[in-house]
């Protein structure tokens, strides 16, 4: 099964989106372990992939573990700090309060969520479309 | 079934299944729909029962008495989990925090239970609805969403406060089972419309190719002008008393051909018919009936006939065709006619227009003519059909032209004369001329020849003191039929048979005079007469008062006239024949007397007996009775 519901087009397009409210910068660098999100990111004109997180503008994270990591690297690398981390996953979102937003599906339906103080941190004001999946806190 | 209706019974048939299809598709999407809402219906029956007893099990209060007993929302939790189906894919009860933000508080799934209080949706106006209405709502779930059909939005609702939500979410996978059930008769339905749309497409592409055959068939490939059997069709659809007819036909064309070339031939026909086109008014229907000749179909209502005729004429006279250095004139022969009212067939007035121009063609061709009265009266009274029926209701009568005796100056003796009564008006008598030839040697013939013969011999019968002759043709005789007609009829009425004269013409030149004589024989077995007509003119001759036992001599009509052009000469030859007439022991007939100066002349002669205008016409026997 494949991790996104929606077709590739359609993902792609949702999650530029999403990463072009986390940043200015264009093309966006974003990192992901994720091989399959991998293969939905490549055909982006406007994601660049990357395998260093120093260079990446976001992170984008699947699995636990990897989020584990990225933080530790984080923590260890004060340069990292300016990166955003978005997670597919509502548990991940829960688990660190670095995590900025998260895209998932419950209840069968595709949900997103962004933390409002978490965004303030990064100085990040998202478009008015995503107002209505902002929340102060979770 | 007749051939016309034979179209628009398919054409019907079709439209009929085509409704009949949808129809059935219509019928079988609305019994899905059914289902589809009973279905919906049996959910919201669930979802009240559901609400119901949360509403029991937490007094109304349910954010609250969750709050405060997990193990109340773990007995909820269950419950709803009972509900989760093929049919129900999740059940969840939603709070909305005072942000406005939905949070689970109960959730029948197990596997991927929500924790108590997770954020379902931040915001969502649809949800807002339900709060504010407290009326559930059926969401179609399209966009966004997995594996999910519809949801059913139930608000829980306490003292006029709504407490919750209870979202009953219908599997998509129910949804499609919903699709298909009727499927095996959409797909029947689907398979007809396949077949019906093909066979509209196969009785479209069948229709171009009648199309294309009816315009091979129907249009002269070379001049383009109509076929034949166009013409057939054009008067399935048309009056032919609204037209014109005019036969044009082409005066030594294959001289073009010998001296120039077939193909130069060819082009002065495309040539001439783009002329008549051009000269004719725009409605002239043409039409193309043999390779020179074209007839032309031309609304009365676009002019007068002497017109149009004399115009087409004179240009097709003065045209001068140049193709490749060559100048070519090519002269043609019309003939015309204004069609009569209630003409049935057009194939007699092609014939009756062939006729007129195989008259012209013998007076010297490049010439027209228009038909008079008379010929449109050859159309009404030669045609076949009109025959038969004035036979078939016995408009077939004798009118009675008298003999005198020139000594006692008194009727002694009656020619019948044969006439048919016009249909619509009864005191016109068609003359036999108009049907004679169209009849001789067919069976129409020996029933006119019947029913002459049977109102001759009961006017004898009736009139005991008149004579009558009647006229029969020498080859009409030698007809079996005919003559086993007249022979039983002299039998039966034997008593009157010596009152009557047959009148004998022969056209053609006897060669067995004892055949002849055999025929004059039995004839005169019951003392009838045997009269030689039109004596002097063509075949009949002296030698037949040679060889045949004739009784009556009737003079030729011509050789009368002639007393009056050439008396002398006249005079002569006519006492030649009396004085045979006399030796021989022959009455002797002047016919044709059409005046008194002629009458005069014929009595100075001698002549016994006398008939023509000048003495009386052809009438009904009843008008002459009187003068015997």
């Amino acid at each position: 099964m494949q991790v996104y519901a929606l077709e590739r087009v359609s993902t792609l397009s949702v999650y530029e989106g999403v990463f072009s409210a986390l940043t200015k910068r264009t093309p966006i660098y974003v990192y992901t372990k994720d091989k399959e999100y991998q293969d939905v990111f490549k055909y982006s004109k406007k994601i660049i992939l990357t395998q260093r997180l120093e260079k990446a503008d976001i992170a984008f994270i699947t699995q636990k573990s990897t989020l584990e990591e990225v933080l530790k690297e984080m923590k260890k690398n004060k340069k990292l700090k300016i990166l955003k981390l978005f997670v597919s996953k509502y548990r991940l979102l829960k688990y660190s309060d670095e995590v900025l937003g998260a895209s998932y599906w419950r209840k069968g339906r595709s949900q997103l969520l962004f933390i409002k103080s978490r965004l303030e941190k990064h100085f990040i004001k998202l478009p008015k479309t995503y107002h209505n999946f902002t929340v102060d806190e979770l | 079934m007749k051939e016309k209706y034979f179209d628009k019974f398919v054409i019907a048939l079709i439209l009929l299944l085509i409704l009949f299809a949808f129809f059935l598709q219509i019928s079988t999407q609305s019994s899905t729909e059914k289902l589809k809402e009973d279905e919906i219906e049996k959910s919201r029956q669930y979802a009240s029962k559901i609400a119901q007893f949360i509403k029991q099990k937490t007094d109304g209060e349910v954010e609250k008495s969750l709050t405060f007993s997990p193990e109340l929302q773990k007995e909820l939790n269950e419950y709803l989990h009972t509900f989760l189906t093929k049919q129900y894919k999740y059940v969840f009860v939603l709070y909305r925090d005072i942000k406005g933000m939905y949070r689970f508080l109960l959730d029948g799934s197990q596997d991927d239970a929500e924790e108590y209080k997770t954020i379902f949706f931040p915001k969502s106006k649809r949800f807002d609805d339900v709060y504010e209405k407290q009326k559930m709502e059926i969401i179609d779930q399209s966009e966004n969403v997995e594996q999910l059909w519809l949801s059913l939005v139930y608000p829980i609702v306490f003292k006029g406060k709504t407490k919750a939500l209870l979202v009953l979410d219908l599997s998509e996978d129910y949804g499609k089972h919903l699709n298909s059930f009727n499927s095996p008769l959409m797909n029947v339905v689907w398979m007809m419309q396949v077949v019906l749309f093909s066979s509209i497409i196969l009785l479209l592409w069948l229709a171009y190719k009648y199309y294309l055959l009816r315009q091979n068939l129907l249009f002269d490939k070379l001049t383009a002008a109509h076929t034949k059997i166009y013409l057939d069709e054009f008067f399935n659809n048309h009056h032919v008393d609204d037209f014109y007819a005019l036969l044009i036909d082409l005066d030594e064309f294959k001289l073009v051909n010998q001296k120039f070339s077939y193909e130069l031939g060819d082009k002065l026909l495309k040539v001439l018919v783009s002329t008549i086109i051009d000269c004719m008014p725009k409605s002239t229907e043409i039409i193309r009936t043999a390779g020179t000749e074209f007839f032309l179909l031309v609304p009365k209502k676009s002019g007068k006939l002497t017109n149009l005729t004399k115009g087409l004429f004179k240009t097709l006279q003065e045209k001068i065709y140049l193709f490749d250095n060559e100048v070519i004139t090519q002269y043609v022969s019309i003939s015309a006619i204004d069609i009569p009212k209630d003409t049935k067939s057009i194939r007699n007035i092609q014939r009756i227009l062939d006729e007129k121009m195989l008259e012209i063609k013998n007076r010297g061709k490049n010439n027209f003519s228009i038909l008079n009265t008379k010929s449109l009266d050859e159309i009404r009274y030669g045609n076949i059909d009109y025959i038969k029926e004035a036979l078939d209701e016995e408009r077939c009568i004798c009118l009675y032209q008298p003999i005198y005796d020139l000594k006692t100056d008194k009727i002694v003796k009656f020619e019948a004369l044969v006439r048919l009564v016009d249909k619509n008006d009864t005191s016109k008598y068609i003359t036999p001329s108009y049907f004679m030839d169209k009849i001789r040697g067919t069976s129409q013939y020996i029933k006119m020849s019947k029913q002459v013969i049977q109102h001759v011999f009961s006017i004898l019968k009736q009139n005991p003191e008149i004579e009558i002759s009647i006229n029969v043709d020498l080859t009409d005789l030698e007809n079996m039929d005919m003559m086993k007609l007249i022979t039983e009829n002299l039998y039966k009425y034997r008593k009157v048979a010596s009152r009557i004269t047959f009148e004998i013409l022969e056209d053609n030149e006897v060669t067995d005079y004892d055949k002849v004589q055999y025929i004059i024989q039995q004839l005169k077995i019951y003392g009838s007469k045997v009269a030689l007509d039109d004596f002097g003119s063509g075949y009949t001759n002296y030698i037949y008062l040679i060889g045949l036992d004739i009784d009556v001599i009737k003079i030729d009509g011509s050789l009368i006239k002639s007393l009056q052009t050439s008396p002398q000469r006249a005079t002569l030859v006519l006492k030649s024949i009396q004085t045979l007439a006399k030796e021989l022991n022959v009455e002797l007939v002047a016919e044709f007397v059409s005046d008194e100066s002629i009458y005069q002349l014929v009595k100075e002669l001698g002549i016994e007996y006398v008939q023509g205008y000048y003495l009386g016409e052809p009438r009904p026997i009843n008008d002459y009775l009187s003068k015997i």
